[in-house]
């Protein structure tokens, strides 16, 4: 796991905490990467739309999901940059959505990668 | 024990649900508000809940708001699981009847011990019921026989008359007498005396239908109200009850007693509209003739013949029970 904790810069996991919320259950650890990695695409996805067409009200309701899952399974800052979304597009601050945004895609990059480390690596 | 989880997040439910079934909670998880609340309104429904505040349709508070509106089921202990922090959601929460709630990401143990805390609600909930059916039971039985006590018989035997009248049919009321009950008394003991009663009433059950009811009417008479009794069985119905009792000796701790029963039967049919009481009084009559008749027989109520053996100079009580 030490390689994917290197490969990726800005997501990273908390492996441990991670863990122990399973139980170290690894079996179970397979199963929530495969759901996030088969939602997270399509939250981002809806994310970005609503950011895009400014619906402040789906933008909270996205991120707050976001933030609940990334928040599950131990990714702390991007956690934190969903929420401060989700605050933001329920204070009706439109125009800072955009850089919000960024910022959270900024804290997600490599994330998907890492997952799929630690996948493989459960997996064996 | 059992439990509801209800999230939206597939990841998160999932994670709830493992966690849950690792503590041996039996887990049923639905992924929104309305599923929710469709399975807590179920009779046969989990009694805990962990449901996740925020959710499309019906939220964890509006979940808790519609389980709180009823009140004929048992309680269901309800957890919000939440990643708010602000005071007022909480309280708003807390408001809708929610009993507790929990930030997410939820740490296991913290869940689980919330989780415990809940069921011991529920346990002291149960036993608070449990007391309220054995005074309920208490209230409305005799206590030596466990059949309907008087109050109570003679409120079903009143309901049931309006009811045959209503729907045009027939309800019988059989008033039977242990004959001789006294001497069995005076000569084995009260001891003896109750268990007599206690097997007349068993046979008394035994020889009805579910629906009929049994009543102790007063020391050693019992009222039964046959429901929707043909009038040309009601006879046969009565003749028995009267062998349940005499065909087996009764087996007692001074041996075996030979025990029998007189009684009266009424036919609602026959009477027309009339009060539960006026109807008591001409079945009394009719036990009374089957006491002086010679006892361990059945007489029928009947307009005319009734009356001249309650001009009889002393009360049956005493001169032939």
């Amino acid at each position: 796991m030490n390689k994917a904790n290197r490969s990726s810069e800005a997501a990273s996991v908390n492996l441990s905490e991670l863990l122990a919320r399973v139980d170290n259950d690894r079996a179970l650890l397979c199963e929530l990467l495969s759901i996030f990695k088969r939602e997270f695409p399509d939250h981002l996805q809806a994310l970005r739309n609503a950011v895009a067409g400014n619906d402040a009200d789906q933008a909270a309701r996205v991120s707050h999901t976001l933030k609940g899952m990334l928040a599950n399974l131990a990714v702390a800052k991007a956690a934190a940059s969903a929420s401060r979304l989700e605050r933001l597009a329920r204070a009706g601050e439109i125009s800072s959505l955009g850089g919000a945004l960024a910022g959270f895609e900024k804290d997600v990059q490599g994330l998907l990668p890492e997952m799929e480390s630690y996948l493989a690596e459960a997996r064996l | 024990m059992r439990i509801l989880i209800a999230d939206d997040d597939a990841l998160s439910r999932r994670l709830l649900e493992k966690t849950l079934e690792r503590a041996n909670y039996e887990v049923t998880a639905v992924e929104d508000g309305r599923h929710a609340v469709e399975i807590l309104s179920k009779p046969d429904a989990p009694r805990l809940a962990l449901l996740d505040w925020m959710m499309p349709e019906l939220d964890g508070p509006g979940i808790c708001r519609e389980i709180r509106k009823r009140r004929d089921q048992g309680y269901v202990y309800i957890i919000l699981l939440t990643s708010k922090e602000s005071k007022e959601d909480i309280v708003a929460g807390l408001e809708s009847g929610a009993d507790d709630y929990l930030v997410k990401p939820f740490d296991a143990e913290e869940l689980k011990a919330r989780l415990r805390t809940g069921e011991r609600i529920l346990h002291l909930e149960n036993r608070l019921v449990e007391a309220r059916e054995q005074m309920r039971f208490k209230a409305t039985h005799d206590p030596l026989t466990s059949l309907w006590n008087r109050g109570v018989i003679m409120d079903l035997m009143g309901r049931e008359l309006v009811r045959s009248q209503r729907e045009r049919g027939c309800t019988a009321a059989l008033l039977g007498d242990i004959d001789h009950f006294k001497s069995v008394n005076d000569t084995h003991g009260h001891l003896v005396g109750d268990q007599v009663l206690g097997e007349v009433a068993r046979r008394l059950l035994l020889s009805v239908r579910s629906y009929d009811f049994v009543g102790r009417y007063g020391g050693e008479e019992f009222l039964i109200v046959l429901n929707n009794c043909r009038p040309d069985s009601a006879i046969a119905r009565a003749e028995e009850i009267r062998k349940a009792i005499c065909t087996r000796p009764i087996q007692t701790d001074a041996g075996l007693l030979g025990i029998t029963m007189s009684l009266g039967v009424l036919l609602s049919s026959d009477w027309g509209r009339r009060p539960a009481d006026e109807l008591l009084r001409e079945v009394d009559a009719a036990l009374y003739a089957a006491k002086t008749a010679g006892r361990n027989c059945v007489r029928l109520a009947k307009r005319e013949e009734p009356r001249e053996v309650a001009s009889a100079p002393q009360p049956a009580a005493e001169r032939f029970r």
